[in-house]
């Protein structure tokens, strides 16, 4: 069983295991970068820190403008990445050996697998891959 | 030397006489065959008498024919002629004759000369009596003519007093209509006060009871916005709860991120997160419900007060109209108090009318009195005048006789002549 946040990205419900999250903050002061590009956001001070705030929403070409106002702090293991989401949900249990793969998958490597929890479908993402993809976007 | 006639002709006949005898005496000395001495003597005889005949016959006749001319002109009317005999040697009873005769033609003269100029007189007399009666004639036709005037005059008089006297009664009767309208129209005005009176007192009491609603109605408004206003301070602490839960709903995530992190030393850790969080979705659920609630009521609110502020403006018009009304009906007792004195006045003053036309109508009949005498009067005028007329017709009549008269009478006297015509 692994703790697992939910959040919707689009009209979709997306997973992300806890294990990856530093922490959840909420309203943080944003500092825009000056020519900032695709998905980045901004930066924001975490503990004397300062971390870039990833758009997830648009980093994975998701419509709407929708931006819950808790953003999600990765661990340092991810680069202390920020990222915003549509909107925050809460942490369930997933048992991650029912994870089906997706059909959709095969492109797309972000999303490790599907899960099904009172009838939601969660897809859970892969922060390696998620990472990966911000490198390759050479963010 | 005065020698009377029969002298006269003593003396020729001594002369004829004397003279035969001394023819007689002379002959035989003529030398006379005497065979013509008697002849002769006889002849001259007769020559002388002849001779003193012939020159006595003539002087007497003369005389005569003169006088007898004189006389035959006179009886022809001639008193002009004055006799002139001649002067002789010695005059004779001729001369007396013509100097009586003289005497009569004279007398007459002067008689025809007095009665001519009387006649004339009375002839200018009778013209001017003529004229003065004519003119009197014609005064006395203007006269008439002009009491025919006047009578003509008097009837359109006595007419115009009728009709004015009907005129009058109309008047009287439409002055006495015009008082019982008067009368009926301060009544109508006395009630219209009485009415306008009772509405306005009415329109007081609505006056006060829209006030009193309307207060009422302002308080309740007054009331439904501090509720309002309460319900926006329990929207607030809605809000503040939300906020509160959300804030929960944060720490209890990352208490099961800290307590996943502690591995399994937190897994108990991770259900009282995992509790605290549902109390949060809760908590803000059962807010979200009172923000609708309150919403809704909110909404009801503003719909209570706005209908409130319209009942508030409707009633202020009401009000305003009952005012309105009020004012109204006080303007109309005014002027329902003016129409009333106006028309009791209006009544005093028809009664005054009443009065004086009695009186005017008094005097009416005394000009209509006065009328009819001056009619009888210039009826008596007219009379009279009539009879003027007819004597001094007849006065011009005599005047003209006498005219006539008078003319027949220098008729008569113009045959005599008393100067000589040239």
């Amino acid at each position: 069983m692994t703790l697992t946040l939910l959040f919707t990205l689009g009209e979709d419900i997306y997973g992300l295991e806890i294990s990856a999250i530093q922490e959840i903050v909420e309203d943080p002061p944003l500092y825009y970068v000056p020519r900032a590009e695709g998905a980045l956001v901004g930066a924001i001070n975490f503990h004397s820190q300062v971390l870039a705030v990833i758009d997830l929403s648009a980093l994975l070409g998701f419509p709407g403008e929708k931006r819950d106002h808790r953003w999600v702090v990765l661990t340092p293991q991810f680069k202390s990445l920020v990222l915003t989401v549509g909107s925050i949900h809460r942490i369930v249990n997933l048992d991650l050996s029912e994870l089906q793969s997706s059909p959709s998958s095969a492109g797309v490597k972000v999303v490790r697998g599907v899960a099904n929890l009172d009838e939601m479908t969660i897809n859970l993402l892969d922060t390696n891959e998620v990472i990966e993809l911000l490198n390759n976007q050479s963010i | 030397m005065r020698v009377e006639i029969s002298y006269k002709f003593i003396v020729g006949f001594l002369v004829v006489v004397v003279s035969g005898v001394i023819v007689n005496l002379a002959v035989p000395y003529l030398q006379i065959p005497p065979e013509f001495q008697q002849f002769f003597s006889v002849a001259c005889a007769l020559v002388v008498g002849l001779i003193i005949g012939a020159v006595f016959s003539r002087a007497f006749a003369a005389n005569i024919r003169r006088l007898t001319s004189v006389g035959d002109q006179i009886s022809q009317g001639n008193l002009s002629e004055t006799i002139q005999l001649k002067e002789g040697r010695f005059p004779d009873e001729t001369s007396d004759l013509a100097k009586s005769m003289n005497h009569i033609q004279e007398s007459l003269r002067a008689l025809v000369g007095d009665i001519r100029g009387i006649a004339f007189k009375v002839a200018g007399s009778a013209q001017n009596l003529s004229s003065t009666s004519q003119e009197v004639s014609a005064s006395a036709q203007e006269v008439a003519h002009t009491v025919n005037q006047i009578n003509r005059g008097a009837e359109t008089q006595a007419e115009m007093v009728e009709k004015s006297k009907r005129i009058f009664n109309d008047v009287a009767r439409s002055i006495n209509q015009v008082a019982t309208a008067a009368s009926k129209v301060a009544e109508s005005a006395h009630q219209t006060v009485d009415t306008a009176r009772s509405g306005s007192e009415l329109a007081g009491a609505s006056l006060d009871s829209i006030r009193q609603v309307l207060a009422e109605a302002q308080s309740s408004s007054q009331q439904m916005f501090n509720f309002i206003g309460q319900l926006q301070r329990i929207s607030k602490f809605v809000e503040v709860i939300n906020g509160v839960a959300q804030k929960t709903n944060l720490l209890a995530l990352n208490a099961t991120i800290e307590a996943a992190r502690a591995g399994e030393y937190g897994r108990g850790f991770t259900v009282v997160a995992e509790e605290i969080r549902k109390l949060a979705d809760s908590t803000t659920i059962s807010a979200n419900e009172i923000t609708a609630l309150v919403e809704g009521i909110r909404t009801e609110g503003h719909l209570v007060q706005s209908s409130m502020g319209q009942v508030i403006e409707e009633m202020e018009i009401g009000r305003e109209a009952v005012d309105r009304t009020n004012h109204a009906f006080s303007q109309i007792t005014q002027n329902a108090e003016v129409t009333r004195s106006k028309a009791t006045n209006i009544a005093e003053l028809t009664a005054q009318q009443i009065s004086s036309a009695e009186q005017i109508t008094r005097a009416i009949d005394e000009i209509d009195k006065v009328v009819s005498d001056n009619a009888a009067a210039t009826e008596q005028v007219s009379a009279t005048t009539q009879k003027q007329s007819a004597s001094m017709e007849g006065l011009a009549l005599s005047a003209q006789n006498l005219s006539t008269m008078s003319e027949s009478m220098l008729q008569i006297v113009k045959r005599f002549k008393l100067v000589k015509e040239e």
